[in-house]
């Protein structure tokens, strides 16, 4: 009992210490979380896009995605080339910002597409590249809550509600679930403007490469159709030397990997 | 007391419906989660070389009603080869074999698309070799696509896709210099023979290098995405053409475009006939747009613009052997034969189901009031598509579409990726 009464003082403490702990700025645990999830260095990897619809695996893509950020620390510039199918091979897709452009080897055609133009299935162009949300979102602390992750644990997490800073971005709105011990992404879940849920992310898989523990894949669920699941893995990290002249239209005639 | 009640059985029942809701979304995320536990790892090889093959069967109606009926397989090999460091080797060859050949088809065809050595370091690149050099921001209609003349060596379909993908370059000398944001470009496609040839492995540098040709291409970025592209070209003894693409972004959805070329030239007519002509300035655009919908469906519209060819009234009045030379000259330079048509494209991705495309085509000539329409629905597995083409040319037998010998055809196509 005299050790519970001398224990009182040193719990209302750290309870004190607990709240007054103050508030985490939203947008820091924004580029926090951006950071788990893109290196701070032009790299690679490759991407393995799996479809199912109603429990069936529909489609198949890989994709090498070169990723460097702007020579200002802004958004990233991606060049995607295609690995498969085979009806695809070697196809690529420059995105800087809005721009994008898709070159075709067999045609020598290099044509410019819209930000809504879908390439890949369900995932939208701005879900496979490299992308900084803080760069194009106002983040909101709305609560700590606990949530599940995509490996099935719970975890405790901030829900930031995120707005769209420019008209240039592929969401309007998104909610994402970042952890607090570690700020790594959870899950987000993307809406359009009109309010409708476009998707549901789920950041999972854990590993270390490039320097830290980021995840090795993203598991996308449809909005309305919550049978409709596309799976991203990425594989093959690596640092790159990837030169401006790389990233434009007149280049990608000339692109090929080592 | 009675309304008390029903709030209480309406809020009681928003709470059971709610908390249901919640039940079926996590119970989705779960079900979700699990599948994706079951997606494949295998990593993909990368090769050097892409071999596929084609088989068609193709019905058309001819004008006069009759049917006919014939067969082809195609193979197509693309060889991409590192040599060393900075060094490429490029080849893409394709050959055409048919059964019951109609007029105007061998039964074997090679087309030696590319064969060129490349080299880059550091912003600099140079080539040699028979070189696909296409330009160009339309769709339908590539004024500033100056190396397609006598390009399209094998046509099996009159798609956009199928003309650029099957076509042949020309022997030419490339250099080019890109920095962060441009690039310039300088070519030089020397005379070779004078004549096209249609010998199964002829490598017909007639129909691609018939005469010396020189070209200039310079890219800028101005702005954030706006990259215009100046180019200036010169054939044989013919005045110098200036050409310009510009694109443009608009919104999330939409593409616009404009692609112009100009300078003196003769007449389409002067050149078909080889008449005594005074070269004066004339011009060729095409002007247009792109409209991505969300359901994948992408719609592109298109007006096309010929400054040297026939309006209608210079098309009534030609006799059928200028009439015919005129056709030939035009259809060898994928040139437009009238001054005014309009390019309408549609295209749907996973219409209707997963990995079925349909695709849709009209060509609409404005002054003498042919078309051309074309159809194709396209299933994809994972190395085989099936596709399913159909296409129509209706106008008066005097017009640019009425006069083709075929009316209609049907094709049924299977391709292989090895």
């Amino acid at each position: 009992m005299l050790k519970m009464k001398m224990m009182m003082p040193v719990l209302l403490l750290a309870s004190a210490a607990c709240v007054a702990q103050p508030t985490p700025d939203p947008q820091e645990i924004l580029a926090a979380s951006d950071a788990v999830r893109n290196p701070d260095k032009p790299f690679s990897l490759v991407t393995k896009l799996t479809e199912f619809r109603d429990g069936k695996q529909v489609g198949e893509m890989d994709l090498s995605i070169y990723a460097k950020s702007e020579p200002s620390g802004g958004q990233y510039r991606n060049l995607v080339r295609f690995l498969a199918p085979a009806r695809d091979v070697n196809k690529l897709m420059l995105k800087t910002g809005n721009d994008l452009w898709f070159f075709d080897p067999s045609s020598k055609a290099s044509i410019r597409m819209s930000p809504q133009q879908r390439l890949l299935g369900q995932a939208a162009n701005g879900d496979v590249v490299t992308v900084n949300l803080a760069k194009d979102y106002r983040a909101k602390l709305e609560a700590q809550e606990e949530v599940q992750d995509g490996d099935r644990q719970a975890r405790k997490s901030y829900k930031l509600a995120l707005a769209a800073s420019s008209p240039d971005v592929t969401y309007h709105k998104i909610e994402l679930w970042v952890d607090t011990a570690n700020k790594r992404p959870i899950k987000g879940k993307f809406y359009a403007e009109s309010g409708r849920l476009l998707k549901t992310a789920y950041y999972r898989k854990y590993e270390k490469h490039l320097g830290t523990e980021r995840p090795t894949e993203t598991v996308i669920i449809d909005g309305l159709d919550p049978k409709w699941v596309t799976v991203m893995r990425y594989s093959d990290w690596a640092w790159r030397d990837i030169p401006e002249a790389w990233l434009q239209r007149d280049y990608l005639p000339r692109f090929k990997p080592e | 007391m009675k309304l008390t009640h029903s709030h209480r059985l309406a809020a009681t029942l928003t709470a059971a419906l709610a908390l249901a809701n919640h039940h079926a979304f996590a119970q989705d995320d779960l079900s979700a989660l699990s599948l994706a536990d079951k997606a494949p790892a295998e990593k993909v090889a990368s090769r050097d070389w892409h071999l596929s093959t084609e088989f068609a069967n193709t019905n058309s109606v001819l004008r006069n009603g009759e049917r006919v009926n014939g067969q082809r397989m195609s193979l197509d090999l693309q060889v991409d080869k590192t040599l060393g460091q900075g060094w490429r080797v490029l080849f893409a060859d394709q050959l055409d074999l048919r059964r019951q050949p109609q007029p105007g088809e061998s039964a074997t065809l090679n087309t030696v698309k590319e064969a060129y050595l490349s080299w880059s370091d550091a912003g600099l690149a140079a080539d040699m070799g028979r070189i696909n050099a296409r330009y160009g921001v339309a769709l339908g209609y590539n004024p500033t696509d100056y190396f397609r003349t006598g390009a399209n060596r094998s046509i099996v379909a009159i798609d956009p896709a199928s003309l650029k993908t099957r076509r042949q370059g020309s022997v030419m000398l490339r250099g080019q210099r890109l920095w962060d944001d441009g690039s310039l470009t300088a070519l030089f496609s020397p005379k070779i023979e004078g004549d096209a040839k249609d010998g199964p492995f002829n490598l017909d540098f007639g129909a691609t290098n018939f005469d010396d040709r020189w070209l200039v291409a310079y890219s800028q970025r101005v702005g954030g995405s706006f990259t215009p592209q100046v180019m200036l070209f010169k054939e044989g003894v013919h005045s110098p053409q200036v050409g310009l693409n510009l694109t443009s972004v608009v919104g999330q959805a939409g593409v616009v475009y404009f692609e112009w070329s100009g300078g003196k030239s003769v007449s389409q007519l002067g050149q078909a006939t080889n008449r005594p002509e005074e070269s004066v300035f004339r011009s060729r655009s095409a002007a247009g747009g792109t409209y991505n919908f969300p359901s994948k469906l992408s719609l592109t519209l298109e007006y096309h613009h010929n400054g040297d060819a026939l309006a209608r009234d210079g098309w009534d009045a030609l006799v059928p052997v200028d009439r015919i030379a005129y056709r030939l000259w035009s259809q060898n330079r994928l040139e437009l034969v009238s001054k005014k048509s309009v390019f309408a494209y549609a295209s749907w991705q996973d219409g209707l189901m997963s990995n079925l495309d349909f695709n849709a085509m009209l060509r609409q000539n404005l002054d003498d009031d042919s078309r051309l329409g074309w159809l194709e629905a396209r299933y994809h597995w994972k190395r085989t598509d099936l596709a399913v083409q159909w296409q129509q040319q209706q106008g008066t037998p005097a017009s640019e579409f009425g006069a083709y010998p075929q009316k209609r055809a049907l094709q049924v196509l299977v391709r292989y990726y090895f």
